[in-house]
């Protein structure tokens, strides 16, 4: 059988960067574009003060004719209020723009040129370093990159980048600029010779009044509020200026050992579906919680659960208990008797809301075991235990075993004529929370 | 509206309502209250003036279900003889938004309490002052001018200008209420015992 049928835990699928886009204006952007901006948006910016988004307002403000300076008109005037906080860009002395949009700077910061200088020299560092040990292993060159990598992962060989799974942050290196920046080969590569630091003897005093000047506190900024803008970090609010707002990412999942898609987002941002959507709960039988008595210590109680059928062809689940030294059995602080005979559950029917002529499936159950069974539900009965007397929730744990058929295969010529798709038995282990003791 | 003026008729007040204020029938105003010119008081909006007389000023905006009471302190009974009844003063040009409590005993004017705020009974608001949504302040302290107290943490931090005056929103109101809400008697200066 063709492909692989593998349950897989979120954390482990490979995570991939799918799109970028504001969470505010909803607008998308391709990755080397996010990239170049440092993965902010162009048009939004957040409050500095409580990182809520700023709006722009507008005011009317008399401003004098161009031809005729001693009659004024109504000018609009634009700036920008934080809802939350009331934080306006004229805290900090910003001035009304005339443009609602486009027309907001940022502050320059005067280390800039030395930073660019010092990221270029690492920049070819990198390059000849990433040259010589790619000559080196020419000859036992293994094929770790497969095709289906997008170039996002292509720096996990960059001494200076980050892989996709290697979150591992090396500090005093710049980061964001050295992925997806590297020279061609072949290409002349100028020398950059950058100049050390210079340590200097000679500090800045503090000012006199430093110990006794009392402290003006709405003017001090929190932590928060310095750390987000890490390349001024202002120490006085009135130096706050507002950040450009962070782009989000969709992410796409992908299957370790198959390389398959499991889960890729719609690219449009306004749309919360999926091209793909690979997701267990509509595979495997939902077990859920439907009613549960009071329970008592040591007491049997009847728990009422409901098993349904995602698919839509007819499944049969067996539950089995926990057997004593189970490695996956940690949590449970019942004991349970779960049903032994085999439960049928009916098919998923799109149409069974508006077909009222449907002939009710005849499925001989157990009334001591299936307390009711509705299209593709069914509940049944399990006895609960509790065993331990103390404060928290009781938790039982048991096995549920099912046949699944693959029907995403693809159809190969069979010779046998119409052979139906083999079903495989698939066993999870089941956990649940009934809530505390009753005493 | 027959049977909403029999159940007023019950509550007894003496409330002195300037000419050109706008008080919704709706509105429960009880006890020893003065309301300025220009003010709007919206219905279902409560002003209760158990301990003590409450003298709004003009041109203020009180909403649905705002609440401005003066009530007696935690620790003395309503019966206590001896207890001199404090008079709550609000100034002129605040916002009390939705569902606000407020039972300041000074607030001055140009202030903005948003919806479901909750002013205790030792809070001053100077001039300027935003409390912002949600934000309980309980505090026995005197707020500066132009304060603005936002988020869960209640926290603070000051403003360069003060709110704008709802000039443009109150003169909407003191137009569209009246056709459709029966407004209460506007009296004049005496303190005459007005039924509604």
């Amino acid at each position: 059988m063709s492909g692989t049928v593998q349950m897989e835990w979120h954390q482990t699928p490979g995570n991939q960067v799918d799109s970028h886009y504001c969470p505010s204006c909803l607008e998308n952007m391709p990755s080397a574009e996010a990239k170049l901006k440092k993965n902010r948006c162009a048009n939004c910016f957040d409050c500095p003060c409580c990182m809520h988004t700023l709006s722009t307002r507008a005011t009317n403000i008399p401003a004098p004719l161009p031809d005729d300076p001693s009659k004024t008109t109504m000018k609009k005037a634009y700036y920008l209020a934080c809802g939350f906080c009331r934080w306006t860009s004229r805290d900090v002395g910003m001035a009304d723009k005339s443009v609602a949009s486009g027309g907001w700077q940022e502050p320059d910061n005067p280390h800039t040129q030395r930073i660019n200088k010092l990221i270029e020299y690492y920049q070819q560092l990198a390059q000849r370093e990433k040259l010589e040990r790619d000559r080196k292993k020419l000859a036992r060159r293994r094929p770790y990159m497969p095709l289906a990598f997008s170039q996002h992962t292509i720096h996990v060989v960059e001494k200076y980048g980050l892989g996709t799974r290697l979150q591992r942050q090396r500090p005093g290196a710049p980061i964001t600029s050295l992925a997806g920046l590297s020279l061609k080969e072949g290409e002349d590569q100028k020398e950059i010779n950058i100049e050390p630091a210079q340590a200097l003897d000679e500090v800045e005093p503090l000012p006199e009044d430093c110990y006794t000047r009392p402290i003006n506190l709405p003017e001090v900024t929190s932590l928060r509020q310095r750390l987000l803008q890490p390349d001024f970090q202002p120490a006085g609010a009135s130096q706050l200026h507002p950040k450009h707002k962070h782009l989000l990412i969709k992410r796409s999942l992908r299957c370790r050992k198959c390389e398959h898609n499991l889960s890729k987002p719609e690219f449009n941002p306004t749309s919360i579906k999926f091209k793909i959507q690979l997701v267990a709960v509509s595979y495997i039988p939902e077990v859920r919680i439907m009613s549960i008595p009071n329970l008592r210590f040591q007491k049997e109680c009847q728990v009422l659960l409901t098993l349904t059928n995602p698919v839509e062809n007819i499944t049969h689940v067996t539950l089995v208990g926990c057997e004593e030294g189970d490695p996956e059995d940690i949590n449970s602080t019942a004991k349970v008797m779960v049903p032994t005979k085999e439960l049928v559950l009916a098919g998923k029917d799109a149409a069974a809301d508006y077909d009222e002529l449907a002939e009710p499936q005849d499925f001989q159950d157990d009334p001591d075991v299936v307390a009711f069974r509705k299209s593709n539900k069914i509940g049944f009965f399990i006895k609960v235990v509790p065993q331990r007397e103390e404060d928290g929730d009781v938790t039982v744990s048991f096995k549920i075993r099912h046949d699944f058929r693959n029907l995403a295969a693809p159809i190969r010529p069979s010779e046998e004529g119409d052979a139906p798709t083999e079903a495989i038995w698939l066993t999870h282990h089941v956990e649940l929370s009934l809530g505390p003791i009753i005493a | 509206i027959g049977k909403q003026n029999t159940k007023q008729q019950l509550i007894f007040c003496i409330a002195n309502i300037a000419a050109g204020a706008v008080v919704c029938v709706e509105s429960e105003i009880r006890g020893d209250v003065t309301i300025g010119p220009r003010t709007v008081v919206h219905p279902k909006a409560r002003i209760i003036a158990e301990a003590g007389p409450i003298i709004i000023g003009e041109g203020n905006l009180i909403e649905e279900q705002a609440l401005i009471i003066n009530s007696y302190p935690e620790n003395i009974m309503p019966d206590t003889e001896g207890v001199e009844p404090k008079t709550m003063t609000i100034g002129i040009n605040n916002v009390f938004e939705v569902g606000c409590v407020s039972q300041a005993l000074k607030i001055g004017d140009n202030n903005v309490i948003e919806s479901k705020a909750d002013l205790g009974k030792n809070v001053i608001l100077t001039s300027g002052c935003i409390v912002g949504a949600c934000c309980q302040v309980n505090t026995c302290e005197v707020i500066p001018e132009n304060t603005v107290i936002y988020g869960s943490n209640c926290m603070r931090r000051v403003q360069t200008e003060r709110p704008q005056p709802q000039t443009l929103q109150l003169d909407f109101l003191m137009k569209i209420l009246p056709n459709y809400h029966h407004m209460k008697k506007t009296v004049k200066g005496t303190s005459t015992p007005v039924r509604n």
